[in-house]
């Protein structure tokens, strides 16, 4: 090659570079990352594997067009539904993905953990499965949350309790965690004010694994109406086995009414069998809802994954679809989202509808349904909201 | 209240049982290579899978179960030995064995996490949902199986180490190797054997406790730790040591659960942990034998 022409060669590799690199930054620029913070291990994981596939469904639908030039991309860490794996993750997430907004946690200890990295990296975290109440009370502005939290989920479930099902004495099982005395004291506060007796309040470590003896103790405490559940899916499987086996509950011959907040997935009635029978939970999705949205979230999750949905795959969509709808409005980076999330009005989701208030906790009921396990073991939904 | 105290000591006794029986490999090991394996975990929960699926899936039959999670555990344990701690052996590091048995772990967690998935696993058994009341008092079938298990389990080894030349080699290894060699004995071929029976004995505890257990990759986990106290209580290495600490903590987690607060089982295991360490640091049995296996 001549020499004379190796210079300008040379310029034009570089500006081609250049020119490349900076096409790519803008495509990145018009990308927007969403980080993902779920437990993928552990005794919540199956938290995260659902989640996960209510999130690649709203992903598939958003980037085949995109929203206001906008294509979605997301990178998953396990935070397993604890403190310390949760903090190590965000802190991950943060430092190297470097996300416009973060979704999870699921466990409210692990997502108590992860809200002030998000507030100190001004980085708008949205939750959809942490029910207690110290996420939005007193509030982070970073922080937002569309389920219902433990005070909204509490309040009612005792008071439907106390007057639909007419019980007047209730053990409360939960297992020892901020969200599992949360929702328990909520309950109990709730209860005993309408006039209803709390016989026991049983608190458990999750490494609890033969629920025997508990049953045993509730056994002997007599005529009991309700017991309210607050734990993960394996060991409710276990508790509801053993409340079985000790007569206390329906399934097992019993009157006990099994009680339970959105913790559980769907299909856990097939695992625990007959014991399940006469279990009432409160989910966050109604599948048999008529609202088109939700026909239309129902027979495409059919088709991409062979299986109904359940509340966590539509939780974890709905959590994904308010984003876009973010974005829809105009936001691009972490402040303008955050800013959107905090106007939201009247958002419709699958699961219901969002709209925050100043603790940017979503005030919106409709998501709140419970369902009873009927004795060939589908469920029923109650329509009591 | 008195029915309601014998209850619980069934379910104490149904429960220690079951730590027993995840316990005696941990102790068969220690005892003769004074090892601790962090791999026995695992196996225990690879036993209640192979037992889940053979039961529930291909034949429907919970003790075929059981049998092919037996044969897989000592299958492993020969692997586990003949792939990895054989090999560090050789290197006379104590250390390098111990660490191999975290390494051993994670990576069969992790084996099983692709494998099976991290969704709990409902194993449901023709024992587990038969409830026998009598007067006030239930138990299931499978408690009655798991104690009849145990027992003849507990049994047959107990005759193996005392009435039979290699259970007699293997108390001659734990007790001076070098001697033992010279005597004739292979010591490599009695870990080897030590290993598939330890392992052998955590697959069939992992078949027995599956349906007790919250079946996950991750549920030999949240056993091991109290079968780790369990052996120390009871001395390690030491058999009979092992079989009494392993009811005392079924009975103290029972009890605690109905008389104080189930929050407080692990505080009221480890505390008798640490008092054993303090005032017995042998254990409840070691002092009175020459050796522990």
């Amino acid at each position: 090659m001549q020499p004379s022409l190796r210079i300008p060669l040379l310029l034009a590799c570089v500006t081609g570079s250049v020119l490349a690199a900076a096409t790519s930054l803008r495509a990145a620029d018009n990308t927007i990352k969403i980080g993902a913070l779920l437990p993928i291990s552990g005794p919540g994981s199956y938290f995260g594997v659902q989640d996960k596939q209510g999130v690649d469904l709203a992903l598939d639908q958003l980037n085949k067009t995109g929203v206001n030039g906008h294509k979605f991309d997301i990178h998953y860490e396990d935070s397993a539904c604890s403190p310390l794996p949760a903090t190590q993750a965000a802190k991950r997430l943060l430092d190297q993905y470097q996300p416009e907004v973060v979704i999870g946690e699921e466990c409210s200890d692990a997502t108590l953990a992860v809200m002030p990295l998000m507030d100190q990296a001004k980085i708008p975290l949205l939750n959809a499965g942490s029910s207690s109440i110290k996420i939005t009370d007193p509030g982070n502005p970073y922080t937002f949350r569309i389920m219902p939290n433990e005070v909204m989920q509490g309040v009612d479930l005792a008071t439907n309790a106390y007057k639909r099902l007419n019980a007047r004495t209730a053990v409360l099982l939960h297992e020892n965690t901020n969200a599992g005395i949360g929702n328990a004291k909520v309950f109990a506060d709730t209860f005993e004010k309408l006039g209803g007796k709390i016989l026991e309040d049983i608190g458990f470590g999750r490494d609890v694994n033969d629920f025997t003896a508990i049953a045993t103790r509730i056994g002997g405490l007599g005529n009991v109406d309700a017991i309210p559940t607050y734990t993960l899916e394996g060991q409710g499987l276990k508790i509801t086995e053993a409340l079985t086996q000790a007569g206390i509950v329906k399934g097992g011959g019993g009157k006990a009414i099994q009680l339970g907040a959105i913790w559980l997935p769907f299909g856990f009635e097939q695992k625990a069998g007959k014991a399940a029978i006469g279990y009432i939970r409160i989910v966050q999705f109604d599948p048999t809802d008529q609202r088109p949205a939700v026909r239309d979230f129902v027979k495409n999750f059919k088709t991409k994954f062979n299986s109904d949905p359940t509340h966590l795959n539509a939780h974890a969509y709905d959590q994904i679809m308010l984003i876009a709808d973010v974005i829809k409005r105009g936001a691009k980076d972490a402040q303008s989202i955050r800013d959107g999330l905090a106007a939201t009005k009247d958002f419709s989701g699958v699961t219901g509808s969002v709209e925050f208030d100043k603790t940017n906790q979503n005030i919106k009921m409709d998501t709140i349904h419970y369902m009873e396990t009927k004795p060939d073991l589908s469920w029923e939904s109650l329509k009591w909201n | 209240m008195f029915s309601v105290i014998l209850q619980q000591g069934i379910n104490g006794i149904v429960l220690g049982s079951l730590y027993v029986l995840v316990a005696l490999g941990l102790t068969l090991i220690y005892g003769i290579l004074v090892q601790i394996n962090f791999a026995h975990a695992d196996i225990v929960t690879l036993g209640a899978f192979v037992a889940y699926f053979v039961a529930q899936t291909l034949t429907g039959n919970y003790v075929v179960g059981i049998a092919v999670a037996l044969i897989m555990g000592g299958a492993l344990g020969w692997l586990i030995n003949a792939a990895v701690f054989a090999p560090l052996r050789r290197h006379g590091s104590e250390l390098l064995p111990l660490i191999a048995t975290i390494g051993v772990s994670i990576m069969l967690q992790n084996a099983m996490l692709l494998l099976f998935g991290p969704i709990p696993y409902a194993f449901n058994t023709p024992y587990s949902s038969k409830v026998i009341h009598i007067g006030p008092l239930f138990f299931t079938l499978q408690n009655l199986f798991i104690i009849l298990v145990s027992t003849t389990t507990i049994v047959l080894l107990y005759a193996f180490m005392k009435f039979t030349f290699l259970g007699k080699a293997l108390r001659a290894v734990s007790q001076d190797r070098e001697t033992a060699a010279l005597m004739g004995i292979n010591p490599n071929f009695l870990i080897m054997l030590t290993f598939i029976i330890a392992s052998a004995l955590a697959g069939m505890s992992g078949a027995l406790l599956g349906p007790v257990l919250v079946l996950t990759p991750f549920a030999g986990t949240s056993v091991i730790v109290k079968a780790f106290a369990i052996v120390i209580i009871g001395g390690f290495g030491n058999i009979e040591g092992t079989i009494i600490a392993g009811l005392i903590v079924g009975l103290i987690e029972s009890y605690t659960t109905q008389f104080l607060d189930p929050g407080l089982i692990d505080i009221a295991v480890f505390a008798l942990l640490l008092v054993m360490l303090a005032i017995r640091p042998t254990g409840l049995i070691a002092e009175k034998h020459a050796e522990n296996v």
